[in-house]
């Protein structure tokens, strides 16, 4: 295949390295707040008003990948932001690799306030004051709970009563978000008709300004945005550039 | 260009910097060229492809039909289209051919006397390449999906053989018999691959979603198993824990230095792994399509500033950065699914083969021959080379 402009490499490309070796110092510090506010943009996509205001905003990490093309940089600040305490991941169980995103403030927020009048409240608070500043584990087995947090056997089942703990095996428990089934039954229909979409238009390509016009279903209960983003991310759908925009072809050999 | 080369004659720079530089260059150009070809001998999809390390000259590749065919890879014609030719072939008319698929086959690490071919008809064939014919064959119990010789091996003369069985087989070539077996795997053996850089490390990918680094000096077990939560067992559900890839593990390639371990895995990741300790370094490659029942044959660049990898994707090759995870660009050209890529160092090529019975060559285009030095050259019947644009000037005439 011909290119217009070649692929050059970075070592021949020492004028450019000039310019931008002042840009290179104050990299990493950007970089984190480069995922921060990409974060923030699309938690504004996700509808808060659909469950009732009682869950927290939540973006899958695949989402960012459709912003920003480096991946293994993506990764590398998500872990820093979570070491740091401000970002809490959850695996959410319908695919080994989608991962949910929360701020910590919001989780917190909204758990103490879905709690608040029950008698698990204190447990809950206590557990979440372990949590939020120093461990970034997904889940969490028996020793852990008895030895590190110490923790009874009557605390951990009430943890698993208000949600924030639900069963992975027997005497391990990953780290969930209350009221999040219906977030998960949601969001799978979306992302099955939003591809559907793709699937029956012509050739299976699609604008992407063109799906983001159309109208949608009833099974469709989040932004068009967000489910793009989503299945951009997690290449469910090809990108490509033209000359009117970008296309999304559907992939073909996918489960869903 | 001009500046590396200004800065290798004065000792400014290193000597190997202005070849890692211009080799980086030409793999970043690799196309397809119509000059260059490979005669089309297979009448069924090439599995796989070996070039030799000696000299990059002769070129061996193993079919599904049995056949295996040696290609002359060098350019001794005057002219600028060539077509590899092949020196000989193991047809199906000979009388030792293999009776099924031929899954793999490897040079002789130290000369081109010999090769191994290893097949579906659960035989591994050792064969004198002077006169076709095998000098050893090694039977085993099931289809043998893979074997590797070690290529920096001084001490032993060891091939790693994976089969169906979980066992890993390791046969002699001195005393012809099978001296040891690894012991580990739950699953069929897809991959085996010996460490470039130490002579008894061997890893080894299996449909058990694992891939163990041996040594084969130790009578016990493997050294290590790669994990790709690094030990982190909070990450991934119950069964997936100390598990490579999701899915079943099926290709490994050590880097040319053999620091660094990739695998690939039915679950579309590609992983890079430090050979090690074993640890995830967690460039995230993207999705890598898999979808290889058997082992899927990809390789690594050599002699480039940032490596690349050349992985089979369905019907194109996928290039990648090694260490950055980013998809440099996909080499489209096959009428089917490629199955096997291999790099020639010397000259930044590569050759792929797949289901469509095509080998292609990819070759670095760097520059486009002006259209006027064409015309001048037929004028003066191609005598007299074309002059550099640089050095051309204004008021000097053409003729004379």
């Amino acid at each position: 295949m011909s290119r217009k402009r070649a692929l050059i490499a970075d070592t021949f490309c020492l004028k450019r390295r000039r310019s931008a070796a002042d840009a290179v110092a104050g990299d990493s510090h950007e970089g984190a707040a480069d995922i921060r506010s990409s974060l923030q943009n699309l938690m504004t996509l996700f509808s808060r008003k659909l469950f009732n205001d009682s869950l927290p905003p939540v973006v899958l990490k695949h989402q960012l990948y459709s912003l920003h093309s480096d991946r293994t940089s993506v990764d590398k600040q998500l872990n820093e932001l979570r070491a740091s305490g401000e970002l809490l991941m959850f695996q959410l169980g319908f695919d080994s690799e989608a991962f949910a995103l929360v701020f910590a403030e919001d989780y917190r927020a909204k758990v103490l306030q879905g709690e608040a009048g029950r008698e698990t409240l204190e447990t809950v608070e206590k557990f979440l004051d372990k949590l939020i500043p120093g461990c970034s584990d997904l889940s969490f087995n028996k020793e852990k709970m008895l030895k590190e947090f110490l923790f009874t056997d009557s605390e951990i089942t009430q943890l698993v009563k208000s949600g924030v703990l639900t069963v992975r095996d027997a005497g391990s428990w990953w780290l969930s978000i209350p009221n999040s089934g219906k977030f998960i039954k949601y969001f799978i229909k979306g992302r099955k008709a939003v591809l559907g979409m793709v699937k029956k238009s012509k050739y299976s390509e699609i604008l992407k300004t063109e799906l983001e016009g159309r109208r949608t279903t009833s099974h469709v209960k989040f932004q068009m945005k967000y489910h793009i983003h989503d299945i951009v991310g997690a290449e469910l759908v090809e990108c490509i550039q033209t000359t009117s925009g970008t296309v999304l072809r559907y992939v073909d050999g996918n489960i869903n | 260009m001009l500046s590396f080369l200004y800065a290798r004659q004065s000792g400014l720079d290193d000597p190997v910097r202005l070849r890692r530089a211009e080799s980086t260059r030409r793999v970043l150009s690799l196309e397809l060229n119509h000059n260059r070809d490979v005669a089309r001998v297979h009448g069924n999809g090439i599995n796989t492809l070996d070039i030799e390390v000696i000299d990059g000259r002769y070129m061996l590749s193993g079919g599904s039909d049995g056949v295996i065919v040696i290609y002359d890879l060098e350019n001794n014609s005057k002219k600028l289209q060539y077509s590899c030719k092949t020196i000989c072939t193991v047809g199906r008319s000979s009388r030792h051919v293999h009776k099924f698929s031929v899954e793999t086959v490897q040079w002789y690490p130290h000369d081109t006397g010999m090769f191994v071919s290893s097949s579906f008809d659960k035989t591994m064939k050792v064969w004198d390449t002077e006169t076709l014919k095998p000098a050893e064959e090694f039977q085993f119990d099931g289809n043998v999906y893979c074997h590797h010789m070690s290529p920096v091996a001084r001490k032993h003369s060891l091939i790693a053989v994976g089969t169906k069985d979980p066992k890993v087989q390791l046969c002699d070539l001195k005393s012809g018999s099978r001296i040891h077996i690894l012991q580990g795997h739950r699953g069929e053996i897809l991959s085996v691959r010996w460490s470039p850089r130490y002579e008894h490390i061997l890893a080894t990918a299996s449909t058990d979603s694992r891939v163990r680094v041996w040594d084969v000096r130790r009578a016990s077990g493997s050294l290590f198993t790669l994990d790709q939560q690094n030990g982190d067992k909070s990450k991934a559900s119950s069964e997936a824990v100390n598990t490579a890839h999701n899915g079943r593990a099926n290709g490994l390639c050590f880097t040319a230095d053999g620091l660094h371990l990739l695998t690939t895995g039915t679950d579309d990741r590609m992983r890079l792994w430090n050979s090690a300790t074993g640890e995830n370094t967690l460039v995230n490659y993207g999705k890598v399509v898999n979808e290889s029942r058997k082992g899927l044959k990809f390789t690594v660049s050599r002699g480039c500033s940032p490596e690349f990898v050349f992985v089979p994707c369905g019907t194109s090759v996928a290039v990648y950065g090694l260490h950055s995870g980013e998809l440099i660009t996909m080499l489209r050209g096959h009428y089917n699914n490629v199955d096997c890529c291999e790099f020639h160092p010397d000259y930044q090529e590569v050759y792929s083969g797949g289901k469509d019975c095509n080998i292609l060559a990819w070759v670095p285009v760097l520059r486009q021959p002006d259209i006027e030095d064409e015309e001048n050259n037929s004028k003066r019947g191609g005598t007299q080379a074309a002059v550099n644009p640089a050095f051309e000037d204004a008021w000097s005439s053409d003729e004379g």
